[in-house]
């Protein structure tokens, strides 16, 4: 079958093509495509992640506890004053140390601890992290960082709500919580669509740090297929080609881009059904 | 006191990586005022009557702010590279490009360039009509009229998002040299803060360290960018001051 099926591409785009689609149909460049399961799974995840860290956020910063204020302040502040690179290596780091330092406690002793001058303090205190744990941490500290940004559009997005509503939500005699969680809330989205949109496709763009992460991501495999390649009995097989794998990459992400905003465009319609937005700022 | 405070490892971390800054400084501040006036130069190109000069306008900016600045580093150090045997070697050129310290401002520009034209376009489509009429009424050429309503008005209303742009445009120079060749000890924070981690694993001090520097500098570029503001907006009553808040066309450093 795949024998019949080479021979007749070959015939039918000549040679030339044939060993071309060959040469990006092999092994390496099938696991390249299969890597993009990465860069998707830490996109939903991290999405998921920092609607969840936005919606905390929002809240906090509209809280009536001024400390709570302060915190949903300072978390925004904070984030949005340093680069996401920093907290992008410091979150999974510093999570593993922690793990390693309870473990340490139990493992190696209190003493040996504090007298320490290396991580970990004793080799048996060593937490080898999988791909699976890096890419969870990546989710989570890339969702704590657009978090922030996800936290200001939300709570932006809040202060849109029609305060009628929620004065005939108190009316009938609705909690503080339930008029929050189950009006303010729900009624939100929709002033939120466009900035979070915008967060999306930040995110998106931030999923390409996974490979500092020691995830073998779509950038990695670009490096180590462009390479170039070289063996000592077959000679140079192709010089430094990684230009034409970078630039793959360059559009994957434009297109990528571009399928989000169209999605958004046609959520937003959806979203906005039978709802009088106009002079509303959904710019937030 | 003042020694036994200099001895403390957070005031030694914050001395090491005095110089690191400057180098993350140095993308910034050599990026900045070269992307500035390309920048415009897009946003009227985006915005032009010309079909051809609007379509690669549009094209130029919706690819650089389409994709991630990680990868765009990557793609032009690696087509450098390739362009050094048959282009930069015969010129002898070749140390000069493949330098990080021309390099690295060179991609930061295309990028900033392409987020700032996509400010000053908005700014541009939303200059009052009626004083671009006025001025035209009142006999003035087109490159007056540029001069003299267009050009203030779009400043003053872009500034704001420009800020956040600049200060995003700092945050993107921690990107660099994990993409370009490290030269010697020309190293930026993340790096030098990497380097510091892995002698002696203690990620909590340097890293702050490291990022305490990118927040005071970020809070002293949104200083000087609201005395620009204040003046932009000198002939408005009751002006608001800039504040710290994310924008919606905001980006990161990606």
């Amino acid at each position: 079958m795949l024998e019949s099926l080479i021979t007749w591409v070959n015939a039918w785009l000549g040679e030339d093509v044939g060993a071309k689609l060959a040469y990006i149909t092999n092994g390496k460049h099938l696991l390249w495509y299969a890597s993009v399961r990465f860069t998707l799974i830490a996109a939903f995840g991290s999405a998921a992640f920092a609607v969840f860290f936005g919606l905390i956020g929002a809240a906090l910063k509209q809280a009536t506890f001024t400390p709570f204020r302060w915190i949903g302040n300072f978390y925004t502040t904070i984030v949005r004053g340093v680069p996401d690179l920093l907290f992008i290596l410091f979150f999974p780091l510093a999570f593993e140390q922690t793990v390693e330092y309870f473990i340490a406690r139990v493992k190696c002793g209190a003493d040996v601890v504090a007298a320490a001058t290396t991580w970990p303090p004793c080799p048996e205190a060593q937490w080898l992290l999988s791909t699976g744990d890096y890419l969870f941490m990546a989710c989570l500290s890339l969702g704590i960082v657009y978090g922030a940004f996800a936290a200001n559009v939300i709570h932006g997005a809040m202060q849109a709500v029609s305060k009628g509503q929620l004065e005939a939500a108190s009316a009938y005699g609705f909690s503080r919580r339930q008029v929050f969680w189950q009006f303010k809330v729900r009624q939100m989205w929709v002033y939120a669509l466009p900035g979070l949109s915008n967060v999306w496709i930040l995110l998106i763009k931030a999923t390409s740090f996974l490979s500092l992460l020691q995830i073998a991501d779509i950038v990695t495999w670009a490096g180590r297929l462009g390479g170039a390649n070289y063996f000592p009995r077959m000679g140079l097989i192709h010089p430094d080609w990684r230009w034409k794998y970078y630039l793959v990459l360059f559009i994957f992400f434009i297109l990528l881009t571009m399928i989000s905003e169209r999605f958004f465009e046609v959520l937003q319609t959806r979203a906005s059904r039978g709802m009088s937005l106009a002079g509303v700022k959904s710019d937030v | 006191m003042f020694d036994s405070l200099m001895q403390t490892a957070f005031m030694q971390d914050v001395v090491i990586l005095a110089k690191p800054a400057l180098f993350n400084l140095y993308f910034a501040l050599v990026s900045i005022p070269v992307g500035f006036p390309l920048a415009i130069l897009f946003a009227v190109g985006k915005g032009s009557g010309n079909k051809l000069i609007s379509i690669f306008s549009r094209g130029f900016i919706y690819a650089f702010r389409g994709s991630p600045l990680f990868i765009q580093f990557f793609m032009f150090y690696s087509i450098m590279l390739a362009l050094n045997k048959p282009l930069w070697k015969p010129l002898g050129v070749d140390d000069f490009i493949l330098h990080p310290l021309f390099l690295g401002p060179l991609v930061l520009v295309l990028n900033t360039c392409a987020y700032s034209a996509e400010i000053f376009y908005g700014a541009l489509k939303s200059t009052p009509k009626g004083e671009v009429e006025a001025a035209q009424a009142m006999g003035m050429s087109p490159f007056n009229v540029f001069r003299k309503v267009t050009w203030p008005n779009m400043l003053r209303l872009a500034w704001p998002a420009y800020t956040n742009e600049m200060v995003f445009l700092f945050h993107a120079t921690a990107i660099v040299y994990f993409t370009l060749p490290v030269i010697n000890e020309q190293k930026d924070l993340m790096n030098k803060a990497g380097e510091l981690f892995e002698k002696d694993y203690n990620l909590f001090l340097h890293f702050t360290v490291a990022g305490l520097y990118f927040l005071t500098i970020s809070m002293v570029l949104f200083w000087l960018a609201g005395l620009v503001q204040k003046r932009l907006n000198r002939h408005i009553t009751g002006a608001k001051p800039l504040s710290f808040r994310l924008f919606p066309r905001s980006r990161s450093s990606q």
